[in-house]
């Protein structure tokens, strides 16, 4: 099963122009606990999906909001020269097929 | 009496739940007025709009514009500023004219003052700027006083010299100055949202930590709910909690849906940093009232032992070019990541003849690589693309010489397996190759340390 199957929603959005945040949501308790336990919900394999450290990917789960957050640096800096994605929003799309 | 004296002093003199109207996230994009309208029904004791953010990039803040139209603008300005005076309760605005700096404040105040004027409204408005002295923070650099956010290198005197306008983020401290001012208006310069809707409460001795978590939600308006929308919202916050409603029918603000919008654009969900101290949202509850309202407790407020005022900068780069064009060859595709920097050193071998390589050219090929941060190897090719060739030069005339020979030898690249010898690329219109105007970065994202935050946004009140 893969994560765009089971998630409400999944964005991205820079949090600040030095990182890039992304939340993934799920419309029930039940759907968080199966992803959230997931073992390929971890900094390793979203990483490799951006090309980042596994050191430099923050994961936070957060039950009260039925939701995952993920936190990692932007390769470019908002707005810079050779930046592809200004507000950060077009950035989810590897998530979507994480095999969970 | 004007209207921030009048809800202190009534207030002050007979206790009772606050009542906030969060009319904007976004103010100059639109505020809905059914929406609005149901909000000033309900007798609000305040109005906040947000109308800034460091999401739109450098070049607003570098070139002292706007992102809403004048247009638009206006008629939200008008829209809140006639709700606030037919109520006679404060209208507070932060981070004005997108950017916050003085040339976006001073637009911001101009459109003000014309509807007030056409109007024939009066009223006493507080003006709070936000831009950074020079002096002070090359003082702070050398001091030592500054740090940067999120790994951005150290701030250096050239930045700050450099830097097209500077700002600094004022907390909460400076508006409830302003309210205590006795005003019916505050306009603010780059603000933290939560500014906007903590200063009442926090005047008038409420929670700070349910303060502003309250001001953190209805800053976006009903943003919190589902669906999520640009409608009013209004809060009724008590010593214990407070009440989240959107005032549009059919946006519910629940327990879950509340709970996730303090994910929004936050790197940690737990905790807000501000100024003077954080919120700490570990023990935050969330309970339906409702099927379309939720209530809220449990944040935590801790004063910081190191104040602190995040600074933003942008600097001019250089003048912006682009060149807009399409493939829908399958060979050009599937070579272009090798090709385009080869037509980069042909562009470069004729446009440097007789001088340094004094500008950058990036090629952007949306279809392949033109979002994404890291694309996987070996994905199967499109049978279109769009390419954008962008140049950024000291001049705009230099940056328009790279763009169009960039065009004319993108055009005729030979490589190895052509076919199509006639040409490469498709171009949607001729000229293909647009001026953009000047190109600022982000220069400035630090922190400076300093013991009074508020000292550093002086308010002036004016009577219209």
């Amino acid at each position: 099963m893969k994560l765009s199957d089971v998630a409400q929603v999944v964005r991205s959005k820079n949090a600040g122009p030095r990182r890039l945040t992304f939340d993934i949501m799920f419309g029930s308790d039940e759907d968080y606990r199966r992803v959230a336990q997931s073992p390929a919900i971890n900094a390793e394999i979203i990483g490799g999906l951006y090309g980042v450290p596994a050191a430099e990917v923050t994961i936070f789960p957060y039950p009260v909001g039925r939701a995952i957050k993920i936190v990692l640096a932007r390769k470019i800096m908002a707005g810079d020269p050779g930046d592809f994605d200004v507000y950060g929003a077009q950035q989810h799309a590897p998530l979507l097929g994480i095999e969970l | 009496m004007s209207a921030s004296g009048r809800v202190l002093r009534e207030i002050r003199a007979n206790r009772r739940p606050l009542r906030l109207l969060g009319a904007s996230g976004q103010l100059g994009y639109g505020v809905p007025t059914p929406a609005f309208n149901a909000g000033l029904a309900r007798k609000p004791d305040m109005i906040g709009c947000d109308m800034g953010s460091i999401d739109i990039g450098p070049t607003y803040l570098g070139k002292g514009e706007m992102a809403t139209s004048p247009e638009s603008t206006r008629r939200d300005l008008r829209k809140v500023l006639r709700g606030a005076r037919s109520l006679d309760i404060p209208l507070i605005i932060g981070s004005a004219g997108s950017a916050g700096a003085a040339a976006h404040l001073n637009a911001t105040l101009d459109i003000i003052r014309d509807i007030a004027r056409t109007d024939g409204l009066s009223f006493r408005m507080a003006v709070i700027p936000a831009d950074t002295d020079r002096a002070m923070l090359l003082e702070a650099v050398r001091a030592g006083r500054v740090t940067g956010l999120d790994d951005m290198p150290a701030l250096t005197e050239q930045d700050v010299n450099d830097a097209s306008n500077i700002v600094g983020q004022m907390g909460t401290g400076p508006f409830r100055k302003a309210l205590e001012m006795d005003v019916d208006v505050i306009v603010a310069g780059r603000a933290c949202d939560t500014g906007i809707f903590a200063a009442l409460p926090t005047a008038l001795g409420f929670p700070t930590g349910l303060s502003v978590h309250m001001a953190k939600i209805v800053e976006c308006a009903s943003l919190c709910c589902v669906p999520g929308g640009r409608d009013s919202i209004l809060a009724i916050l008590d010593d214990d909690g407070f009440v989240l409603e959107s005032m549009n029918p059919d946006r519910r603000a629940t327990p879950t849906s509340v709970a996730a919008h303090s994910l929004y654009e936050q790197s940690d969900p737990y905790t807000v940093h501000e100024p003077d101290g954080s919120l700490d949202l570990t023990n935050a509850r969330y309970v339906a009232v409702d099927d379309r309202r939720a209530r809220v407790s449990g944040a935590a407020w801790k004063d910081s032992i190191d104040p602190t005022i995040k600074l933003e900068g942008a600097t001019k780069i250089g003048e912006r070019a682009i060149l807009l064009c399409g493939s829908a060859d399958p060979r050009f595709i599937a070579q272009s990541k090798e090709l385009l920097p080869k037509v980069a050193i042909v562009v470069r071998d004729l446009v440097c003849e007789d001088t340094t390589e004094d500008y950058t050219l990036h090629f952007r090929v949306y279809g392949v690589d033109g979002v994404r941060m890291n694309v996987p190897p070996n994905e199967a090719m499109p049978g279109e693309v769009f390419i954008m060739a962008e140049c950024i030069a000291p001049t705009r005339e230099r940056a328009s010489e790279v763009v169009r020979t960039c065009k004319q030898f993108l055009l005729h690249y030979g490589y190895p397996g052509r076919l199509s010898t006639a040409g490469n690329i498709a171009f949607p219109f001729t000229p293909p190759e647009i001026s953009v105007g000047p190109a600022y970065r982000f220069s400035i994202y630090h922190l400076l340390h300093v013991s009074d935050v508020d000292a550093l946004f002086p308010v002036e009140v004016e009577t219209l």
